[in-house]
């Protein structure tokens, strides 16, 4: 591992010599000095450190000059201001040029070496260099570098369950809904392991640790457990990435980013990815038509996670009013924020009408579903309207380029997409602008039930969530 | 004489799809077909003889009004009591649907629906 480089940048040679010494306890860093402003500017471009210290006032070039020269050849460099005051004026104009961190005179040594050593350290983990930096056990045995910090869910009932989910769909919604096939089984395993704990009546916690690029989930019940088969099942897809021991499931998440890197890997993850999961929706389709023979049309398989959105009902019903009032003010802005997307729902649609390329319907799901689901996933309540948006953008554009093959579809799909549009228009409108209605969720499962419906539609797929689908007559 | 189908939801898409389905339907003259979006208008033409129906497909949670109240509310009136009345919704409890049974619906239906079934029930209930 190379060390990380620090350059100390002040005219006076005590200062230098102070923090030189204060210095020389980080861990992993080499130091060089710089006399004033320019020094730091050469020494920049020939020896390139990572964190420069960078005094105020100095003559030839000061501080802020210098700072900005090197902010905008390496942007990556974090500069940090040392100085006696932080006025204002030169707080904004640092901040404008990418210095936001400060180190003030009389000198806090402890505090400089928390600052330098957390932002290296930082620096180590997204080099993949982490490991290094942690000498405790780790609790999840796929990971040595995780820090100190967890997040944890006790779950107890189905809210507490809610909550997990809707923090694992964050988690996929905020990279940037990179496809992941993975995600729609790993959801339904968490599911059915949080059922199994609270129908047996088990207290069960989950612990979440992040690394820069992976998620690790350690769920622990109270007791041991034997696993319902259908979930030992489903573990062993992930064998690698599930560790099951007595009363505790250790997995490990990748998260999804790190496809982005450049486009050429992000191509090839995607044929990998695409070549891993083309068998694995092959086998749930050909497992449907054994047992439905008869019936020419495929049928899409419904998740139990779907099912239970889909068929959720809510014996207590909340009044808009009632729920709105309980909303924190931020929040309710955002929503009615939401009416701008719904011009751009429109400018959207009818740029993919006027010119029906898969691009266009990408950018459709990408600024319009992405986004509306993005926000309505900050709302507890509306986990089934997020995730239907979401679903049925990530659906949309995979599909993309066949539903633009076929025009007598794209118009159909543009029609069902235009009043899908309406629907959220009016349902935000009922619950949070006028707040008429005695129940908001009058339109979740339904809303949902027209996502997969649309899907069905686009893919001559059959939907069939209960096996039940036919009229029932009384 | 075409047969009027009335469908009430609150769900613009839902209509869409409805529609969709039964477009050969609607194309070939069989069926006239009609949405209402809120069922206190609806109620309201019922009330005053300005619309009129020969089969009703009714959505269960709307905002303005829940359908079982507004099926309740149609089948007070004579003129009604008799008309076929299917729910299309995503609520599939028995609870639900006995009190649905109770206020007199003939059929009931879950969504995400089947093209194919829904035609083939709606044609099984008009008798056509």
């Amino acid at each position: 591992m190379d060390n990380l480089r620090l350059l100390i940048v002040d005219d006076v040679e005590d200062n230098r010599l102070v923090l030189k010494a204060i210095c020389r306890k980080l861990e992993n860093f080499e130091i060089k000095e710089a006399t004033n402003g320019l020094e730091a500017v050469e020494i920049t471009q020939n020896w390139h450190p990572d964190i420069v210290l960078m005094d105020i006032m100095m003559p030839v070039m000061d501080g802020y000059e210098a700072s900005k020269v090197i902010k905008k050849l390496h942007p990556e460099i974090v500069v940090i201001a040392v100085t006696a005051v932080i006025d204002p004026n030169m707080q904004k104009n640092m901040s404008e040029i990418g210095v936001d961190i400060y180190i003030t005179k009389p000198i806090d040594k402890e505090l400089i070496l928390f600052k330098i050593q957390s932002i290296g350290s930082s620096m180590l983990l997204k080099q993949g260099e982490g490991k290094l930096l942690s000498k405790k056990d780790a609790l999840n045995p796929f990971n040595s570098d995780i820090r100190s910090f967890k997040i944890i869910f006790d779950i107890t009932d189905t809210e507490s369950m809610m909550d997990f989910g809707m923090y694992l769909f964050d988690q996929y919604n905020a990279r940037d809904v990179v496809a992941c096939s993975k995600l729609d089984p790993i959801i339904e395993l968490f599911y059915m392991l949080m059922r199994q704990g609270t129908r047996n009546a088990q207290r069960l916690s989950i612990i979440i640790e992040e690394s820069y690029d992976e998620l690790y989930i350690t769920i622990k019940f109270e007791n041991a457990i034997i696993l319902e088969q259908k979930i030992v099942e489903i573990v062993e897809k992930f064998k690698s990435d599930f560790i099951i021991k007595e009363n505790v499931l250790c997995a490990r998440l990748k998260r999804h980013f790190e496809e982005k890197k450049s486009d050429e890997s992000k191509i090839e993850n995607k044929t990998e990815i695409k070549s891993e999961t083309k068998p694995e929706i092959k086998t749930v389709v050909s497992k449907q038509e054994a047992v439905k023979s008869k019936d020419a049309k495929e049928v899409r398989a419904v998740a139990s996670e779907e099912k239970v959105l889909l068929r959720q009902s809510f014996t207590k019903k909340t009044s808009s009013v009632d729920y709105v009032s309980d909303l924190g003010g931020d929040i309710l802005d955002e929503i009615l924020d939401l009416a701008s997307f719904d011009e751009e729902w429109r400018e959207k649609l009818s740029t993919f009408e006027e010119e029906p390329t898969d691009e266009n319907l990408i950018d459709f799901a990408d600024r319009v579903l992405g986004a509306y689901s993005h926000t309505i996933s900050t709302l507890f309540e509306f986990t089934a309207l997020a995730y239907a948006l979401s679903s049925l953008g990530v659906f949309l554009k995979d599909r993309a380029s066949l539903v633009v093959e076929d025009s007598a579809k794209t118009k159909t799909l543009i029609m069902l997409l235009e009043n899908l549009g309406y629907d959220l228009v009016s349902w935000r409108k009922h619950i949070f602008e006028l707040q008429d209605t005695q129940d908001i969720h009058y339109l979740d499962s339904s809303f949902f039930s027209s996502c997969m419906q649309i899907e069905g539609i686009m893919s001559n797929k059959e939907i069939d969530v209960d096996d039940d689908n036919e009229m029932e007559f009384f | 004489m075409a047969k009027k189908v009335i469908i009430v939801d609150d769900s613009k898409a839902v209509v869409a799809m409805a529609e969709l389905a039964l477009v050969e339907m609607i194309g070939s003259g069989m069926i006239e077909f009609k949405a209402y979006l809120n069922p206190l208008v609806l109620l309201e033409a019922l009330q005053n003889e300005s619309e009129n129906f020969d089969l009703l497909i009714s959505d269960i949670n709307m905002p303005e009004l829940n359908g079982l109240e507004l099926i309740k509310a149609i089948k007070s009136n004579s003129k009604y009591k008799t008309k076929p009345v299917i729910i299309l919704t995503t609520e599939s409890s028995n609870e639900i649907k006995t009190a649905g049974k109770e206020i007199g619906v003939t059929g009931w239906m879950v969504k995400p629906f089947s093209d194919e079934k829904f035609v083939k029930s709606i044609k099984m209930v008009l008798g056509v």
